[in-house]
């Protein structure tokens, strides 16, 4: 397998995988996601890669009862269902999935140019909405991710869209483009737009564990991990993913819990021991508000309501460590 | 005169013995002291006191005030702190509600009927939690023969004082200075200062602040001696003409003592003397309409300040005492078009909210958190504070003169829950409204407000309290300030509920957090009164979203002045967890403490421990705007 320019296909019975000379995709029919996704040698997955309608609640919705209304999305967010998987190998879409038995008829000598996997998820939500993770590969192991809401009438508002990446370990720094701080759509006239680099995986000491740590309107993230879980691996080489803007600049928080961690705490020290770290991509971002914290709304214009389509779109590839 | 415990339930009894309210300039024996800032006619009683606590007052140690009471076995407490964060009683958080709320059923005296006197309420209250405190002291070599006065600067909630065995006197009023004259019996040695401090008295139904209820002496405890002649009150009332020119210089002094003369000389900041006057000393003297010709003004962009000294002589010329005081040459001023003019400019207040709170010491907070706060406010572009609710240390009035902060000076009063229940207007009891018997007080809150800090610059607003209804009694407090002071704008929010005293309290249209929209609906409707937030953008945990909404505002509406964003710290108190090994933050209903508004007083830009939170940067855009 000395093909360089092509990604090999592995069209296993319950995973597809995707290999190349420093990356290897695993992609799980059961699972209904990506699950593994390593970049010279090093896991960047704990969990499958999903998408995320929920962020922690803040003080000020918990007074304008936000979190009341918008609790469907909680359950949404915890329990992700795949319903559908669609498959294009350069130009061959498969209308029949290549499950067994039909993954008898490959060898292990399957390349493409580029691989297109998309997966459809039904939300738990009363009516349900659909969600569309799309993964583009090209043959140097990048990938494009494109993820769609599909507007759905009769749901409460979202408080957020976004996918969820978790990484099995703690990110020791990060940098991005963007606006300085924690930003909101609300909240990022005083960002100042710039490249910031933030040592560990900081988590904003509110007094009561809330949503924290978006960053709004990047052109790029690098995120640099020290360790990993592979018990071979005994490398303590830093190594790192980049994840960047395609047409729009991307929002996302990078922390070491994921939104219902946080939602469980009532203060910090409640947290559990910060050992992953959690990426959030958000396409679409509720704002925070701040006219009172016992009955205001965030301003019209930064609410997300469900019956419209969200769509945003990144990239992800390894990060050379200078 | 003997010291009586009802004193406590009843509204009418505030003060007993204590020294009228006066300015608080500082006062040396000479220039070089001054220069120091440490006067010899001062001697601090802060540090160690022996403390005994008691759950009630039935359990107080009655005659701990006598001379020979053996209190070496006693606990020592450190003055200035806070009871509850020694240790004695609970730490409980409540905002609106009393503390007493579902425990104790009481009501306030007179309210529900003028024969209710409601005794025993506090006096007898099983939940009056008091502290007796002791300090044996020898008055320092130079203030031996001298008056000496004890000068509390912060007890919550209200005290009785006794030296050497004698009643000396008893206060209320948590945050303005208490003064009581000690010379009577006081010796050059073995003094025995005896203070008891009760949590509660009809002045908690005034001071029913959105904070943690504590009680103790919260601040300096100071002797204050005098020389033969003294100032007893500077009243500075500097003056700018219309054309914005000419300073006028004004000064009335209040002296006590022998003959003597007076100087009074005020230099601009150059060092050139622009006023110099002498008097015969006597109890009165005043001087009037000095001119200073091309005054520079003081504003938040040039906080220029002239420094007066004025030196008290005796017949033989002999110095006996130099005060100094800084003051600035500013105009505020409401003009036809209902906008709020500063010098002569429109003025935008770009401004917080701030509490006293250390999350380790609570309401005592040294100079190096002020130092802090006002360094914050600098790189924030933060350029107006409300000392919400009550009075603030003094150095911090001296601290926004310094640095043109303006301030709006409140008053220490607040009485929700008499009147606000469950989110609805219901002042079926509420104080002080109307009632004649809680009169008083409140006008003694105004007074000792204004008295105390009537000649900093930096205030341009005094604000009669917070969120206590309206009735004759508010309407009275404002009828105190304008009969004193026209100098300044009035300010008081909570008329807004009550339209029929519209007319006779407040100079601002305040509505603390209308939404931007009804903020506009207001200013398009030929207002009669420029609109103030005086809360707005509250900053509970991660918020300040949308705050470009009200400063839009101040383009399109000369008539907003802007507002003080709900708050400038959290309030939370850093404890040392013993699951987790660590010092971490802890907030109401962590102490057991029932009721409880548990995070809700977490609303600061800034957290507990004086790091900004990260809406900081938005607060610092924003007010960058305008500056």
């Amino acid at each position: 397998m000395d093909c360089t320019n092509k990604i090999h296909v592995v069209y296993d019975d319950g995973l597809l995988g995707l290999n190349g000379q420093n990356y290897q995709y695993l992609f799980s029919y059961e699972k209904g996601g990506l699950e593994s996704m390593r970049f010279n040698d090093k896991e960047w997955l704990y969990r499958p890669l999903y998408p995320t309608y929920w962020r922690a609640t803040t003080d000020n919705d918990r007074g304008n009862g936000f979190n009341f209304k918008s609790a469907q999305w909680l359950g949404a967010d915890l329990a992700p269902k795949c319903i559908k998987i669609d498959l294009t190998v350069d130009d061959r879409h498969f209308d029949q999935l290549p499950i067994a038995p039909l993954t008898n008829q490959f060898s292990n000598q399957e390349f493409a140019k580029q691989v297109k996997i998309e997966f459809t998820y039904e939300t738990a939500t009363n009516p349900s909405a659909r969600v569309k993770l799309a993964y583009l590969i090209d043959a140097r192991g990048k990938c494009r991710l494109t993820a769609h809401y599909f507007g759905q009438a009769g749901l409460p508002e979202l408080p957020v869209f976004g996918v969820r990446l978790i990484m099995p370990t703690l990110a020791t720094e990060f940098e991005y483009d963007g606006l300085s701080g924690e930003t909101y759509p609300d909240r990022m006239a005083g960002g100042v737009k710039g490249t910031w680099h933030v040592k560990g995986v900081p988590v904003t000491p509110y007094l009561t564990p809330q949503e924290m740590g978006m960053h709004m309107q990047n052109a790029w993230l690098k995120i640099v991990r020290d360790q990993t879980q592979n018990n071979a691996d005994h490398d303590q080489q830093p190594f790192a993913l980049m994840i960047r803007q395609t047409e729009q600049p991307f929002n996302f928080s990078l922390l070491p819990y994921t939104a219902s961690e946080l939602e469980n705490a009532t203060h910090i020290e409640e947290l559990p021991l910060k050992r992953r770290t959690v990426l959030v991509v958000a396409g679409a971002v509720r704002g925070v508000g701040g006219i009172d914290s016992w009955g205001a709304d965030v301003e019209e214009q930064y609410h997300l309501p469900a019956d419209r389509d969200y769509q945003f779109s990144f990239e992800i590839e390894p990060a050379i460590i200078e | 005169m003997q010291a009586d415990l009802k004193w406590l339930d009843d509204p009418q009894t505030f003060r007993v013995n204590q020294l009228p309210a006066h300015s608080d300039h500082q006062w040396y024996l000479d220039y070089a002291e001054t220069g120091q800032q440490s006067s010899s006619f001062t001697q601090s009683l802060d540090g160690q006191w022996r403390f005994a606590f008691a759950k009630d007052p039935q359990n107080r140690i009655k005659e701990f005030y006598a001379p020979d009471y053996d209190v070496s076995q006693w606990d020592l407490i450190k003055v200035p702190s806070m009871i509850e964060l020694n240790g004695y009683a609970q730490n409980q958080y409540t905002n609106i509600w009393y503390p007493w709320a579902g425990k104790i059923y009481r009501r306030p005296a007179y309210a529900l009927s003028p024969d209710d006197l409601q005794v025993g309420s506090f006096s007898q209250g099983t939940d009056n939690t008091n502290g007796s405190y002791v300090k044996h002291f020898d008055l320092n070599e130079s203030l031996r023969g001298k008056k000496v006065r004890v000068r509390f600067e912060g007890v919550e909630r209200a005290m009785y004082v006794w030296l050497n065995g004698h009643f000396i006197g008893y206060a209320e009023d948590s945050f303005t200075p208490s003064e009581f004259d000690l010379t009577p019996y006081l010796k050059d040695t073995d003094n025995v200062l005896a203070v008891r401090v009760y949590k509660h008295s009809t002045a908690s139904y005034l001071e029913d602040q959105d904070m943690f209820r504590f009680s103790g002496i919260f601040r300096s405890v100071k002797l204050l001696g005098q020389p033969k002649l003294h100032l007893e009150d500077l009243d500075l009332k500097p003056r700018v003409t219309d054309d914005f020119k000419t300073g006028i210089f004004n000064v009335d002094l209040k002296l006590q003592g022998q003959d003597g003369q007076v100087l009074i000389k005020v230099f601009d900041a150059q060092g050139n003397l622009v006023v110099d006057e002498r008097k015969s000393a006597a109890e009165r003297v005043a001087v009037h309409d000095i001119k200073v010709k091309d005054a520079h003004l003081w504003d938040n962009h040039h906080p220029y300040l002239y420094q007066l000294f004025v030196e008290l002589r005796d017949q033989a010329g002999q110095l006996l005492e130099v005060v100094p005081y800084r003051f600035g040459f500013r105009r505020v001023e409401i003009n036809a078009d209902h906008v709020v003019l500063l010098n002569g400019q429109r003025l935008i207040i770009n401004g917080v909210n701030r509490h006293e709170w250390n999350c380790r010491t609570g309401r005592c907070v040294t100079m190096a958190d002020m130092e802090q706060d006002m360094a914050t406010f600098k790189e924030n572009n933060i350029n107006a504070v409300r000392t919400c609710h009550y009075s603030d240390q003094i150095p911090w009035y001296y601290m926004c003169d310094q640095e043109g902060i303006y301030m709006m000076a409140e008053n220490n009063l607040e009485t929700h829950a008499t009147w606000q229940k469950m989110g609805q207007d219901e002042p079926s009891f509420n104080v002080p409204g109307s009632i004649p018997q809680w009169k008083e007080v409140v006008v003694d809150r105004a007074r000792t407000n204004y008295e105390t800090f009537k000649n900093h610059t930096a205030i341009l607003f005094w604000s009669l309290g917070n969120e206590s209804y309206a009735g004759d009694n508010l309407a009275a407090m404002q009828k105190f300030y304008k009969d004193h002071d026209d100098s300044r704008l009035v300010h008081y929010e909570g008329v807004v509920h009550t339209p029929a005293y519209r007319d006779r309290i407040s100079d601002f249209e305040s509505w603390m957090y209308l939404p931007p929209k009804k903020v506009e609906e207001y200013l398009q409707n030929n207002p009669d009164k420029p609109f103030i937030e005086c809360e707005y953008m509250h900053d509970m945990g991660n918020s300040d979203g949308g705050m470009g909404s009200y400063i839009e505002l101040i383009d399109k509406y000369p008539q907003y002045v802007g507002g003080f964003i709900w708050d400038f710290i959290d309030q939370a108190l850093l404890v040392h967890d013993e699951i987790s090994g660590q010092d971490v933050m802890r907030y109401g209903g962590d102490f057991d403490d029932r009721h409880s508004d548990n995070e809700f007083s977490g609303d600061g830009l800034m957290f507990a421990d004086r790091t900004p939170k990260p809406a900081m940067q938005e607060v610092r855009y924003y007010y960058g705007l305008h500056k």
